[in-house]
Order: C-alpha cells, then sequence, then structure tokens
C-alpha cells in the first residue's frame, strides 16, 4: 500500500511542481503587461473617439460618451459591436442629438483581408457622417449606404450594428 | 438571447470549421483516405467538442472571468481538454469495449486536434451562454464531419483517377479542399 | 554533425511540405506576409523556449505524465507571448486573433517535444528548434507572399513595396480559404515533381 502511495506522488508531484510554476511564471508576465495591455485598449478608444468629433472632450457615462466643445454638450459617442463575417467589430460612433451621425470609427474588426477589411478604410466610413439613423442600411436594403463590392456581408454586418446601438443609445438620452 | 439555429447554420455550414476557419486540418487530411474512418473520426470529434465546450464555457465563465483571470485561458482549456479525453478514453474502454474499437484509435488524436481547442476559445471570444456555446460545439463536430465525409468520399474516388504523379496523394487532396472550400463559400451569401 | 540538427528542419524534415504537421496557421494566417512573419516569431519563441526547458527537466519528467507536462509547459509560454504581444504589437495581436493561443494545439512544437527535446541533449534540442521554427517561417512566409502577391496585385512587405501595382484586377480568391489550399497544393506538387525528377536520374 505504502509502495503505491509512493510511486503515485512520485507522478504527481512533479506534474503540480510544473503547474505551480507555470501560474507563478504567468502571473509575473501579467503583472508585468496588465498596464500596457490597458493603456493600449484606451489608447485605442481615445483615438477613435478623438476622429468622430475633432476637438471635442468626453465625458464617460454608463455605457456612452458625452462629447462636449467649450462646455457645451454637441453629441454622443457609443461603442457598438456585433458579428461581422470573420469575428466581432468593434465600432465606435458618433451621433448628434438630433439623430445623425456625426462619424464612424473601427476599432477593431477580423474580417476577411483585401475585401471585409476595406470596411475599416475612411472611403467606406465617411458614408456615414451625416446620415440619419434610419438610413443606415444597405442601398440594396433600402439605405443610402454603399456596399463595398465583394464583401456585402462585413458591410450589412456594420450598418446594422451602428443603427441598432444609435437607437438603442438614442432613446436612453432622449 | 441568441438564435441559436443561427449559431447552428452559422457552425455547420457558412463558417464551417474546416473549409473556413482553417481549424482541424491535420486529422482532415490524415484521416479522410476511407469514409468509415471518417465517420468514426467525425463522430469522436462530435462528441468531445459538444463536452468540452460545456465544460469550459462554466470554468471560463465562474472562475476565471470573475477573478480576473482571463490571461490563465489557453493553459486552463488546453489542462481541461487533454484530462477529459483521457478520462473518456479510460472510461469507454472500461465499460464499452465495442464502442473503444471503434473510436479509441482516434480518441488520443482528438487532444492536439485544434479544432477542439479552437471552438472552446471561440466560445469565450464570442461571449456565447452555455446553451449557445453547447450549440456551437455541437454544430461545429457536425461541419467538421461534413467537410471530413465530403473529403474522403472525394478520395476514393481519386484512388482510380489518373492523376499526374507530382499530384498524387496530398496535393491533390489539397486542390480538391480548395474545390471544396469554394463551394463552401456560397453558403456565406445567406442571410440570417 | 552538430549543423544537421539545425539544417535538417529548414529542408529535408520541412515541417509544413514533408512532414505536414502544423497547417492550420499556415493556411489561416498566410493571408498577409506580416502576419505570417508575426506568427513565425511567435512560434519560435514558443518552439525554442519549450523544448530547451523540456530537455533540461527530462530526466525529472515521470514517462507516465510526460503530455500534460509538455502541455502545460507549452500553454505557459504561449500565454506569455500573447501576453507581450498585446502589450507591445497590439495590431498584429488583433490579426493573429485566437490562431495566437492556438500555437498551444500546433503540432509541431508538442511533436518535436515528444520525438526530439524529451530524448537529446539541451544544445541539440536547441538546433532542432531553431531549424525547425526556420523551416515553418521559411514556409509560412512564402505561402504569404504567393497570397498577397496575387490578391493585391503588388509585392509588398509592412508597407514598403518591392514591386507596384502590376495588374488592376488581382484574384481576391487567394486571400480566401480557397486560395489557401490551392497554394499549398500547388507548392507541394512542386516540390514533389523535383523529387520524382531527381530520383528518375
Amino acid at each position: 500500500m505504502r509502495e503505491e502511495v509512493k510511486r503515485i506522488l512520485g507522478i504527481a508531484i512533479p506534474l503540480i511542481i510544473i503547474c505551480i510554476i507555470s501560474g507563478a511564471a504567468l502571473t509575473a508576465t501579467y503583472g508585468l503587461t496588465e498596464e500596457r495591455i490597458e493603456a493600449v485598449e484606451q489608447q485605442k478608444i481615445n483615438e477613435s473617439l478623438s476622429t468622430i468629433f475633432l476637438g471635442a472632450s468626453f465625458t464617460e457615462m454608463d455605457d456612452y460618451y458625452i462629447a462636449t466643445v467649450s462646455g457645451e454638450e454637441i453629441g454622443y459617442a457609443f461603442i457598438a459591436e456585433g458579428t461581422g463575417y470573420g469575428g466581432t467589430i468593434r465600432t465606435m460612433v458618433g451621433m448628434y442629438p438630433n439623430g445623425t451621425i456625426s462619424g464612424v470609427s473601427i476599432i477593431s474588426q477580423s474580417e476577411t483581408p483585401g475585401l471585409g477589411t476595406r470596411i475599416a478604410e475612411p472611403d467606406f466610413t465617411n458614408q456615414f457622417s451625416g446620415k440619419r439613423i434610419e438610413g443606415v442600411r444597405l442601398r440594396r436594403d433600402g439605405g443610402v449606404i454603399d456596399a463595398i463590392t465583394g464583401a456585402t456581408i462585413s458591410s450589412r454586418a456594420i450598418t446594422d450594428i451602428v443603427r441598432e446601438r444609435a437607437e438603442v443609445v438614442m432613446n436612453e438620452t432622449r | 438571447m441568441e438564435n441559436l439555429l443561427v449559431i447552428a447554420v452559422g457552425a455547420i455550414f457558412v463558417n464551417n470549421i474546416v473549409l473556413s476557419r482553417f481549424l482541424g486540418l491535420c486529422p482532415f487530411f490524415g484521416v479522410s483516405k476511407k469514409t468509415s474512418s471518417a465517420l468514426g473520426m467525425g463522430s469522436a470529434v462530435i462528441f468531445v467538442m459538444t463536452c468540452a465546450s460545456a465544460i469550459t464555457w462554466p470554468i471560463y465563465t465562474y472562475l476565471l472571468l470573475p477573478f480576473n483571470l482571463e490571461f490563465m485561458r489557453t493553459v486552463t482549456f488546453i489542462v481541461v481538454i487533454a484530462t477529459f479525453v483521457q478520462l473518456i478514453e479510460m472510461v469507454i474502454r472500461k465499460y464499452k469495449p465495442g464502442l473503444y474499437k471503434a473510436l479509441g484509435i482516434y480518441l488520443p488524436l482528438i487532444t492536439t486536434n485544434c479544432a477542439i481547442m479552437g471552438v472552446a476559445l471561440l466560445n469565450a471570444e464570442e461571449g456565447y451562454s452555455l446553451i449557445g456555446s453547447v450549440v456551437n460545439g455541437f454544430s461545429a463536430g457536425i461541419g467538421f464531419t461534413l467537410a471530413l465525409l465530403l473529403m474522403s468520399g472525394i478520395r476514393e474516388r481519386l484512388e482510380f483517377a489518373d492523376v499526374p504523379k507530382s499530384f498524387q496523394d496530398l496535393p491533390i487532396a489539397f486542390v480538391s479542399a480548395a474545390l471544396l472550400a469554394l463551394a463552401f463559400m456560397a453558403f456565406s451569401g445567406m442571410r440570417l | 554533425m552538430k549543423l544537421d540538427e539545425l539544417t535538417k528542419g529548414v529542408f529535408k524534415q520541412n515541417p509544413i511540405f514533408y512532414l505536414v504537421l502544423g497547417l492550420c496557421p499556415t493556411l489561416a494566417v498566410s493571408t498577409r506576409v506580416d502576419n505570417a512573419l508575426g506568427m513565425s516569431l511567435g512560434v519560435f519563441f514558443v518552439l525554442v523556449c519549450s523544448n530547451v526547458i523540456i530537455s533540461l527537466f527530462k530526466h525529472r519528467i515521470p514517462p507516465q505524465v510526460r503530455i500534460p507536462c509538455f502541455i502545460v509547459i507549452i500553454a505557459s509560454f504561449v500565454t506569455i507571448v500573447d501576453l507581450f504581444m498585446h502589450g507591445y504589437a497590439p495590431e498584429l495581436h488583433e490579426r493573429l486573433g485566437i490562431y495566437l493561443p492556438l500555437i498551444v494545439v500546433n503540432c509541431i512544437i508538442l511533436g518535436r517535444a515528444e520525438a526530439f527535446a524529451s530524448k537529446k541533449s539541451v544544445f541539440d534540442s536547441f538546433l532542432d528548434a531553431v531549424g525547425m521554427s526556420i523551416g515553418f517561417m521559411l514556409a509560412i512566409v512564402g505561402i504569404a507572399l504567393c497570397r498577397e502577391t496575387l490578391s493585391s496585385g503588388k509585392i509588398a512587405i509592412f508597407d514598403y513595396t518591392i514591386v507596384p501595382t502590376f495588374t488592376q484586377s488581382p484574384s481576391v480568391m487567394m486571400t480566401l480559404p480557397p486560395g489557401a489550399f490551392l497554394t499549398i497544393a500547388v507548392i507541394m506538387a512542386m516540390i514533389k515533381y523535383k523529387a520524382i525528377r531527381k530520383e528518375g536520374r
């Protein structure tokens, strides 16, 4: 019996030690990189905020930002995300209080390179500026946005993501 | 509430795990020479993938997320999946020798099958609920089996084809996979 | 010959074309040359570190649980790469997506641990890992170069254009899954063709 216990311990202990060392090493690495990763993520958000309301400052609310220029409220910014063709698309959307989109900027996406990734290019995203939220649909779906040739799914996904979230925020801020 | 049908159809056809996500390619080319072994491998993958989705979900949601341990998910998932596959192998060998004969040889191969791990990671990434994860795992398994069966059917016929020498075996299998992937791309036009 | 341990992975036993291991990341990430380079860097780090560590402790690891031990060691290095890439190369990290953590199930790494590092000396294992990583890099970057060139109509690495746009109608299909399968099929057939020619002489 004691032999048996010894044998099992002989197998189990090295495995446990490896797991402990690995856990410790990972926690240490995480501690080292945590701040940096958070800074990177925050910077992505700040960059996209500044592209949709030029020169504005932002106050963070529950799930959207209020954009102000010299103390005056000019609009709202919010993150809209949903599933595209290849994975999650995260966008930052700016909207004026009257329900017009001020701008859209892609924070992250993993669409097909060369096709779906073109949703992140200004040629496509600039189309949103100045459009009413009801019109944010592809032309073939009765809206005013031109889809990217060969990437209808990605284009449709982003219009749906933006419009649905914009409607929610519109109701919240009213 | 996520639409389970959308998840299922998406995982089987639109984002077929082999032909559009490139996961599980090693067994896809390794075990696709005969329809019978393709079926065995496929059922083993469906079973393990469904269970792995069901097991990794609570671990991720109740253990890793609350304690801010998300960064440990790679280690945790792989260890859990490897342990689970080992356990299943032992249980089946003891209680269902017939089933073990049919599936047993494929089980060890599954531990390093990136499709299983990939589905667990995708569930976490997409933030599915428990039921959503299980449906996604099961459907991805079906998608894998479907691709494997189609491929084995093609390769069985290729045996009798006069393929140029340098294209024999693997290269022609890759060409067939390319055509199969092209066919599956048609599904991406579906409106879900 | 020590040099053999290094060069065999590059040509004679190239992990992709001869051993047919690690196909998943090769096909998934080879849409662009910079993604392919990032992926090979990750694989290089993980493969070298895990090979050396496993070889160092090969006598301490009980044979009955060697696979779980290898997996834990490999997964730890993968997570380290993942965290550092997220902090210092966020764009690359995003583009590689789930294929970065999936290095852990890359058959090359566990395969080398099992077949080589757990038996040979530390230095040999190091050379083996370096050779295999270079072989992997050559294969994946080569495939990526073919695919990116054909799908964008120009040759560019990072943002430096080497050959300017030579066609206005590139084949977008090459970035999509079928293109990946076709590219690797043609490369493999070319290698086979050369081998057959050599034998015939």
